[in-house]
């Protein structure tokens, strides 16, 4: 009662503070002066997934790092994390999205301030105190309002479409300006995005959406709030009416996969009825980019789907059991629609069914950090949220600390970035490589991975210059190799390990394809690996490249891999009726996991269940083969 | 029920005890007159047109006059009871209170900073006491043979391969995606493919003539730097916008720890942990 009514008359005789905050001076000096170069010749590294303190979750997992914040710790700048810590990326990243959740975008920040007493839905009162009375009562109100969000019950208080309209134009115009202000063509790149959160009972259907442009385009709209959705159609029309009206360009990038019950790459048609070519061409030409890895897991490859690969199943553990709100277990046949390499195979039989492949997709990786902090090196990592940053408690507490949310914090990755090969850093150059899929995903570490598709590459390839080579005479990843060439299509793969990383395990290929019935099939070829003269295969396998991790120190010894792999490989069960995909995973030798980190920095005895060491990877775009 | 029984009843009531506690630490400790100001109470227009205003952004259509006459006894109750707390004390030691009052002095005190707009001679003076941080890169042109890990094997190929790199004989290294030959690259982007030692490596290389092997985060490299660009004086026009952005954020964070340093000196602070 009388925390009531205090709480009540002191939020009532608040007025709204006024801070005017100027909008952007302007772009950086003139941007012709950033030249792009004749062909891709350098990979840049960044995350087009993180989430600062306007996102709803965000700011009620108790996130105060603002998109400035944000842009500044990506750049490189030392910034304070939510908790308080002291933050800075060992190595800058050259692109940034900001990608805050649209529906509600500063919702949970306007509850949080707004008078209790004009407060009139007891949920959102509950709420509202729960958040303010400190950080266990924010995590709190914020499990529960998630969970509302995903079973479609939100209080009309919080989806009140005036009220957010206005409340989200304002916090997009602001966004828009900082982002604005921290682009800087040919040294970092800021891009304007919004993340649709589009989730069906709790299962994960969510897209990142990322404009080409800058202000002049983007501030024409709203970021598109899904509440009422259930299927992506209503975004792909709101890309089509943005880039008719402005003459921009958008794309969508969905993600995590692994946590949407088979709903992700599905079959059919949300109606009902199989994928008809109209439907597999609009997806395609929306979404060219699947985020294959992040913290809430991997979604590359299962076990279940694959149980000849040795290597399937990297972070999958925790997250292959329920969807995201945890609310429906997931089963067996959930598993095909929620990986990416089965959404793969699922494109060519669409594409020999309808003739037009809608999960010819792209791969990159990305953080979904809720910490406004891009940081997913193993060592240096921030966490999922403010409630996991570095503590002594974090290996083992809940994923959600103080809620059940069903998965522990130890099966959270620090993964991973996305890499692009693009001829600027600006973002131009970087959204029109995504949207030829030149892209590949790392789970952290920033190999440097590049893959050419050919028919007439010889074996000797690598002594020239192989680059030039491969683009006159081939097609780099997320390319289509024409139809016709003679023999069976040869790669040129080329890994080289991260400046400041682990030594390279092995270089694999991984192809997908469609026989004559109808069936889909994979295998995993390991076409080049460190000392292969030692390291024969036999029996289809190669032998482990070893491990040098001490788990009581957190190191490793690059006394064992490669630091750089390369092969001319031909594809030698090539049949030219069969539509297939190629793609390429690169293994860095072991390496000690986050986990590991925590545990020498704070002394901690971690239970057997907890992973200390991983073979951390890349994957790459696929290059596709189509009968003529 | 009896008097005395309603009596005993009230006195086992937390309310009523709290009640009298706090009138009672009033009364006893405070030894302040009531503020007769502080006991009138004006609903003016501008209090009524602002309630006016909430409701209808919140319903998205004005009250009618027994709604309105219901915002006013809303506000007169809410301003009876705000003050009548704040006289017993009741905003001390509540945790809802003591953060949102330190957000809003956080708030104002930032306010200033972040709509403020710097002159030029303030930016100029940041761009000279770190010119490094504004200026462009150092700019390198080079080419560079791999020679895959550092090894003793690897080492001796180097020496092998160098005097014919120096009589422009072909020489062929490990195959890897680096590029052989490098056009005016920035000290950064060389420093994200091969690692720091390398950049500094190669500022100590000769001009024009093949050297190593160089050591990087990848292995050995023989190098022949073929011309290098000093970085530019970072001029103002260049650089506004970073660092107008670095000044800022400086002008943010500083406002907000001066501000508070300022309060915390009227305080004295005393520690004291549980042993």
């Amino acid at each position: 009662m009388r925390k009531a009514i205090l709480t009540a008359a002191l939020l009532m005789a608040t007025t709204a503070l006024v801070s005017g905050c100027d909008g952007a001076v302007g772009g950086f000096g003139k941007k012709a002066e950033v030249k792009d170069t004749a062909y891709p010749e350098q990979v840049f590294w960044g995350d087009t997934h993180l989430h600062t303190g306007n996102s709803v979750d965000a700011f009620g997992f108790g996130a105060r790092l603002t998109p400035e914040d944000a842009l500044r710790f990506a750049s490189g700048e030392e910034v304070k994390s939510s908790t308080g810590l002291p933050a800075r990326l060992q190595r800058p990243l050259d692109f940034l999205v900001i990608a805050d959740h649209a529906e509600g975008i500063g919702a949970t920040k306007a509850l949080y301030d707004a008078p209790r007493l004009l407060i009139r839905d007891p949920m959102l009162r509950r709420w509202h105190d729960l958040m303010h009375e400190g950080p266990a009562g924010s995590l709190k109100a914020t499990g529960e309002i998630l969970r509302a969000r995903g079973e479609n019950k939100l209080p009309a208080g919080l989806n009140d479409p005036a009220e957010g309209a206005k409340r989200t134009r304002k916090i997009w115009d602001d966004n828009i300006d900082t982002v604005e202000r921290y682009n800087e063509p040919g040294k970092f790149t800021a891009f304007i995005g919004f993340e649709y959160t589009l989730m069906q009972g709790g299962n994960n259907l969510h897209r990142n959406v990322i404009f080409r442009d800058g202000k002049d385009k983007a501030s024409k709209v709203l970021p598109l709030d899904p509440s009422a959705e259930a299927w992506p159609e209503h975004l792909w029309d709101y890309m089509e009416a943005y880039e008719k009206s402005t003459g921009g360009k958008v794309l969508a990038i969905p993600h995590n996969a692994n946590v949407s019950n088979g709903l992700m790459f599905m079959l059919t048609e949300p109606g009902g009825g199989p994928i008809s070519a109209a439907y597999a061409r609009r997806r395609a030409a929306r979404e060219p980019v699947v985020e294959i890895t992040q913290m809430k897991g991997d979604s590359e490859a299962h076990p279940f789907l694959s149980p000849n690969d040795e290597f399937a199943g990297y972070g999958t553990v925790g997250w292959d059991t329920n969807n995201l709100l945890f609310n429906q277990p997931t089963k067996p046949g959930d598993l095909p629609g929620s990986y990416v390499r089965e959404a793969l195979k699922r494109g060519l039989l669409i594409e020999q069914r309808t003739g037009v492949n809608p999960y010819k997709l792209g791969v990159i990786g990305s953080t979904d950090s809720h910490t406004g902090l891009a940081a997913v090196e193993e060592s240096n990592y921030y966490g999922k949220h403010p409630g996991v940053e570095p503590s002594p408690q974090r290996a083992t507490a809940g994923f959600v600390p103080g809620m059940n949310s069903g998965r522990m914090n130890w099966q959270a990755l620090a993964s991973g970035y996305a890499a692009v090969w693009a001829t600027s850093n600006t973002r131009a150059a970087i959204f029109d490589a995504m949207m030829r899929r030149e892209v590949y995903a790392t789970t952290g570490p920033r190999m440097t991975v590049r893959v050419f598709g050919g028919w007439d590459f010889k074996a000797d390839e690598l002594k020239g210059d192989w680059v030039k080579a491969g683009y006159a005479r081939g097609v780099p990843m997320g390319g289509s190799l024409k139809a016709g060439g003679k023999g069976a299509p040869s790669f040129i793969l080329s890994a080289l390990k991260d400046p400041v990383g682990a030594n390279l395990d092995r270089v694999q290929v991984v192809k997908g394809w469609v026989d004559k019935a109808g069936v889909s099939h994979e295998r995993v070829f390991d076409v080049v690996w460190s000392d292969m003269d030692k390291r024969k295969a036999a029996g289809g396998k190669v032998p482990s490249v070893g491990d040098t991790v001490d788990t009581s120190r957190a190191t490793y010894a690059n006394t064992i891999g490669a630091p750089s792999l390369a092969t001319v490989w031909t594809d030698p069960e090539f049949d030219p009726r069969v539509r297939a995909f190629y793609y390429v995973r690169v293994l860095e030798i072991p390496t000690p996991t986050w986990l590991n980190y925590d545990m020498v920095k704070y002394r901690l005895k971690l239970g057997p269940e907890i992973p200390l060491k991983q073979q951390e990877r890349a994957y790459t775009s696929a290059i596709w083969y189509t009968p003529a | 029920m009896t008097l005395k029984q309603t009596g005993r009843q009230l006195l086992r009531e937390p309310l009523v005890h709290f009640l009298i506690a706090g009138a009672a630490v009033f009364w006893l400790l405070s030894g302040r007159a009531p503020d007769l100001g502080e006991r009138r109470i004006v609903v003016n227009e501008q209090v009524v047109s602002g309630l006016v205003q909430r409701w209808t952004d919140m319903f998205r259509r004005p009250p009618g006059q027994e709604e309105i006459d219901g915002l006013i006894r809303d506000y007169v109750q809410d301003q009876v009871y705000y003050r009548e707390a704040l006289r017993l004390g009741l905003d001390r030691e509540d945790e809802v209170v003591v953060r949102r009052m330190r957000r809003k002095m956080e708030s104002l005190a930032v306010a200033e900073a972040e709509s403020a707009e710097p002159d030029d001679a303030v930016l100029q003076a940041m761009i000279d006491k770190d010119p490094a941080r504004y200026s462009d890169d150092a700019r390198t042109s080079f080419e560079q043979v791999y020679l895959g890990a550092d090894t003793p094997a690897n080492r001796a190929a180097a020496d092998a391969a160098l005097p014919r790199l120096r009589r422009n004989e072909p020489v062929t290294g490990v195959a890897a995606p680096l590029p052989r030959r490098q056009n005016g690259a920035a000290d950064e982007t060389i420093a994200g493919t091969y690692g720091d030692e390398f950049v500094l490596a190669l500022r100590r290389a000769p001009i024009g003539q093949w050297t190593g092997p160089v050591a990087s985060g990848l292995g050995l490299h023989l190098v022949r730097i073929e011309a290098r660009a000093a970085p530019d004086q970072p001029s103002l026009d260049k650089v506004r916008q970073r660092v107008t952005n670095d000044w800022r954020a400086a002008a943010t964070a500083k406002a907000r720890d001066e501000s508070y340093r300022r309060i915390l000196e009227g305080y004295d602070l005393v520690i004291e942990r549980p042993k």
